[in-house]
């Protein structure tokens, strides 16, 4: 048995047993120090990411990034930190100061609790819910609140505009999140994340390209990420519903939002790229662990990648393009993907054949997606009018 | 280049008979308008004699003669001079008729001239104060005026001259008793008037359809990251959609004009620097420029000189488009990569600059008939290779990763559309007039210095947009590359001064005005003088400022994220839109 963690949880209740402890009281402190070190763990890993994005931001910038602060700037955030730390949280005047400071709170325990149901390996995990997928879904929007309160209590009207923004986009971008998130639970019926990752033999990014392409974009909305930003747009609205908040106030955000990004990372690995498993994980689940990191690590670098590439998008069309363009094309792969999945359950193709077909109605439905927005593009009149030419303004020559 | 000979016979004269007269004083041109008759004048000089572009409005103080005197150039958007006019008013009650109906791009010029010069004009339809707050007493470039901390009249100031003991005026004067209000103003119950009047005349607004919803006036600056400085638009918003802005400026306001006319006419030269501090250069160009029309033939400019005018203006171009695109950018909320790759580029030029002038930014290298120093060793190889080989790479890189994208064409096109008639009316300069279709620059229209030797075109878009405002910069920046592999390859060797520098100089009397085609666009400086050591009006018609009338025209009807952009793709420094 090469479990570790299964050996150090019963170690753990049997010392607690040992003490005299009943059995129901030693599995609620269990779980207790299981989901502080879980918080712990996830807190500091932000630690970590916040040295990774700035190190990522500069290099992507053509510049070092930070490197004064320890070797190779490794100290950057413990400064940051410091700072942060020793700034003065100031309360606006006019603030609803409960729900104010309420806010982060909630901001951040939103983000914390997706981590509950995130499979670390075969055994390690907050909770093995049943419905997972949904619990996901349902505490994410959780932090929508909690922007909304934020913006509201500020009495700012910046923030206001933030929070107007932010459940006008996270709102809408739920659907195509929700709907991209059905497919993998298709494929592995089941709404659980262990059974998710237990069906991926092949990795459902295989399979399903187009959904984990789509939840990726869904999601980087969800968190406000750029370009998707617009919720704390910092050249139009300052910096939207957190505009007043400052200290560790601002800093329980800003961990959140790093946080957000990195559970981004965590679900798309677990959904799409087969969570924990890789080459030996079962028989060394800390070689799972290591996977699950790593997988993790590349949806957080596409997500910064992007942030750092493109510009915002306006509120408008990014609505439209929920509505118009994901909604549409993520309800398609839906239902042919169920159909399709259903057609090879009676022809019992499994495995491999599987992704594979799998892989080419997404090839299909990708093509004609193509065709039908060159097509749009053309028929498409940009709203440019066009001015007749002039001469050129030149000086008379007579003089 | 004026028609200065043929003001006797000019047709105007003969199309006014009464009420218009050739300005005969020494050294002046143009004509003086009567006063009753100057709306009339200005109609027919834009709809009759084709002068459609308003460049400058501003007044002079003529305190000896008891005058005010308000005057203006127009140009023809089709090229060559300008044609001057000016209205002579009694310094008591100095009156004029506004020409806001005539030339819309007046508005701001004659805000201006109100507040620094209380010259009040008659049917403007918004007069108050543009730069100054309500509680500051008097109209400062009045002659007569005097600041808080006044020496003398003229500089160098006796107490600063070496040799005498220094004192400064400041320790005689405690602060906190320098400070006048005008007659009936307490500060302690001041309620910012103009404010409220802003908001309640921003309240008005309603709407047709049945959409209950309420609108909000938003306050965007003077603390904001994407006003450029301390810049405020006050807003008012239907849900994100802005119904109505309004520009307000003055936060960086130092009276440049009046410092300026104390200054004599050396030390101004370093002191343009600070007005658009992205490119100096250009600054002292058009300055220097006004300053040797007055001089004359008492003046020449060497060749050599001429050549390196030319190079350092046309990289003070690039310089700033560049630093212009990088800013859009980042207002279109691109987090600084742009703007980082622009940046590396700009460092390369502003090192030319270091080594030809001594500083990066603040350059004052122009002098009065050529420049201060020669290159030093290198500098010339130097600027070779950024010009022939790394410019054009890097300019075609910038092009590649950002002209297609597709976000950035969702969010500048069609946005903030400026048609040719609105942005000739408003007196827009520069970039954003080129970008409406209009291809209008001084270095063509109305050549100065030795553009008229170089092969190049001018760029003009034509949809007006803010897409087409950034695309025209990349042209230019293209366009400008051209000149200077010309510039280079022809440059030849000899003086860069005409004569030994001179501390101090005459100018003799008279009025110039010397305009050149600024990154931003058409940089004047109004120039009179009385024929002693420091100038008697120094006026800068500052493109920044001027093509702010523009702007909310500009934003009306679009998303609060457009105003953003479009302010942005409008480029102004707040150190010339503030004086």
């Amino acid at each position: 048995m090469g479990d570790p963690f299964a050996l150090i949880s019963q170690w753990f209740t049997n010392l607690l047993l040992g003490w005299g402890l009943s059995e129901s009281a030693a599995t609620v402190i269990r779980l207790l120090v299981g989901a502080v070190i879980l918080a712990t763990i996830s807190m500091l890993t932000v630690v970590v990411l916040i040295w990774v994005e700035r190190k990522l931001a500069g290099r992507l910038q053509d510049r070092p990034g930070p490197n004064r602060a320890g070797k190779f700037g490794l100290l950057q955030p413990i400064a940051d930190m410091i700072k942060i730390f020793t700034k003065e949280i100031v309360t606006p005047a006019q603030a609803d100061k409960t729900i104010f400071h309420l806010a982060p709170v909630v901001f951040i325990a939103s983000v914390l609790l997706m981590w509950v149901v995130i499979p670390f390996t075969a055994t390690v995990m907050g909770a093995n819910l049943n419905v997972a997928v949904l619990y996901v879904v349902a505490v994410g929007a959780f932090g929508v609140v909690a922007v909304l309160m934020a913006g509201w209590s500020s009495n700012n009207k910046f923030a206001l505009l933030g929070a107007f923004r932010a459940v006008a986009q996270m709102v809408s971008y739920e659907v195509p999140m929700v709907l991209a998130l059905m497919v993998p639970v298709l494929l592995a019926r089941s709404m659980g994340l262990t059974d998710i990752v237990n069906a991926q033999s092949v990795w459902f990014i295989v399979a399903a390209p187009i959904a984990a392409v789509i939840f990726l974009i869904t999601s980087m909305a969800e968190v406000g990420r750029a370009p998707f930003d617009l919720l704390e747009a910092e050249s139009e609205i300052v910096a939207g519903y957190h505009t007043e908040y400052s200290g560790m106030e601002f800093g329980m955000f800003y961990v959140a939002e790093f946080l957000h990004v990195w559970t981004i990372g965590a679900l798309l690995g677990t959904l799409f790229l087969g969570g924990w498993r890789g080459p030996g994980a079962e028989t060394y689940p800390l070689l799972g662990i290591l996977y699950f990191y790593i997988k993790t690590f590349i949806g957080y670098f596409i997500v910064t990648w992007i942030r750092l590439s493109l510009p915002r998008i306006r509120i408008d069309q990014m609505l439209a393009f929920n509505w118009k363009f994901l909604t549409p094309l993520i309800l398609v792969v839906l239902i042919f993907t169920a159909i399709l999945d259903k057609v090879l359950e009676v022809y019992a193709v499994s495995g491999w054949g599987h992704a594979l077909s799998m892989l080419a109605l997404n090839v299909v439905i990708g093509w004609a997606t193509v065709q039908a927005l060159k097509k749009v593009e053309k028929s498409r009149q940009r709203r440019r009018p066009e001015f007749p030419p002039r001469p050129v303004a030149v000086a008379p020559k007579s003089e | 280049m004026t028609d200065t000979t043929l003001v006797a016979e000019h047709p105007l004269l003969e199309r006014f008979p009464e009420g218009v007269t050739p300005d005969e004083r020494k050294g002046y041109e143009g004509f003086i308008v009567a006063a009753d008759r100057l709306v009339e004048f200005a109609t027919a000089l834009r709809d009759e004699f084709g002068y459609d572009y308003l460049s400058s409005v501003t007044g002079v103080d003529y305190l000896p003669d008891g005058k005010m005197e308000v005057v203006y150039h127009a140009y023809k958007s089709t090229g060559g001079g300008a044609l001057v006019f000016k209205v002579q008013v009694p310094r008591e009650n100095p009156v004029v008729p506004s020409l806001v109906s005539v030339y819309p791009g007046a508005d701001f010029q004659e805000r201006e001239a109100w507040d620094l010069l209380g010259i009040r004009f008659e049917g403007h339809p918004n007069l108050k104060r543009i730069l100054m707050w309500e509680g500051f007493a008097g109209h400062p470039l009045r002659k007569d005026w005097k600041e808080a901390y006044f020496e003398e009249e003229k500089k160098p100031f006796g107490s600063r001259w070496p040799g005498g003991a220094v004192h400064r005026a400041e320790d005689e004067n405690p602060f906190g008793k320098n400070v006048v209000y005008p007659p009936d103003f307490d500060p302690e119950k001041w309620t910012p008037v103009g404010d409220e009047a802003l908001y309640a005349g921003l309240r008005e607004f309603k709407k047709d359809d049945d959409l209950k919803t309420e609108q909000v006036v938003v306050n965007l600056g003077p603390q904001h990251p994407s006003t450029h400085g301390v810049f405020r638009m006050v807003v008012t918003l239907d849900g994100e959609t802005v119904v109505r802005l309004e520009p307000v400026m003055g936060y960086l306001h130092r009276n440049h004009e009046k410092i300026g006319e104390r200054n004599t006419y050396l030390m101004n030269i370093p002191f343009t620097d600070r007005l658009d501090y992205l490119s100096s250069m250009s600054n002292n160009w058009g300055y220097v420029q006004a300053v040797e029309k007055l001089l004359g033939d008492k003046i020449q400019v060497p060749e050599r000189a001429e050549y390196l005018r030319v190079i350092m203006a046309e990289f003070t171009r690039i310089v700033n488009h560049i630093f212009a695109i990088g800013t859009l950018l980042n207002d279109l909320g691109a987090y600084f990569t742009p703007m980082l790759y622009a940046l590396e580029e700009r460092e390369l030029i502003l090192d030319i600059f270091e080594a030809v002038s001594g500083s990066r930014m603040m350059c004052n290298y122009f002098r009065f008939g050529g420049v201060a120093r020669d290159l030093p060793p290198g500098v010339y190889e130097k600027m070779r290779d950024l010009v022939f080989e790394r410019l054009p790479r890097k300019i075609d890189e910038l092009d590649r990763y950002l002209t297609e994208n597709e976000v950035v064409r969702a969010r500048c096109e069609g946005v903030g559309v400026l048609t040719p008639e609105e942005a000739i009316a408003f007196s827009a300069a520069g970039p954003v007039l080129r970008a409406s279709g209009v291809p209008y620059d001084v270095r063509r229209a109305d050549p100065y210095g030795i553009y008229d030797r170089f092969e190049f075109d001018v760029a003009v878009r034509y949809h007006g947009d803010v897409y087409d405002r950034y695309l025209i910069r990349l042209d230019e920046i293209r366009q400008s590359i051209r000149i200077l592999q010309q510039a280079l390859d022809q440059l030849p060797e000899g003086d860069v001064i005409f004569g030994s520098p001179k501390y101090s100089m005459r100018v003799p009397a008279g009025e110039a005005y010397g305009r050149v085609e600024g990154p931003k666009g058409e940089l004047g400086f109004y120039v009179v003088s009385d024929g002693s050591a420091n100038p008697w009006r120094y006026h800068v018609r500052a493109p920044s400022f001027i093509n702010l009338t523009a702007l909310s025209r500009m934003c009306e009807g679009d998303k609060v994220a457009d105003a953003i952009i479009i302010l942005g793709s409008i480029d102004i420094v707040l150190g010339e839109t503030d004086r």
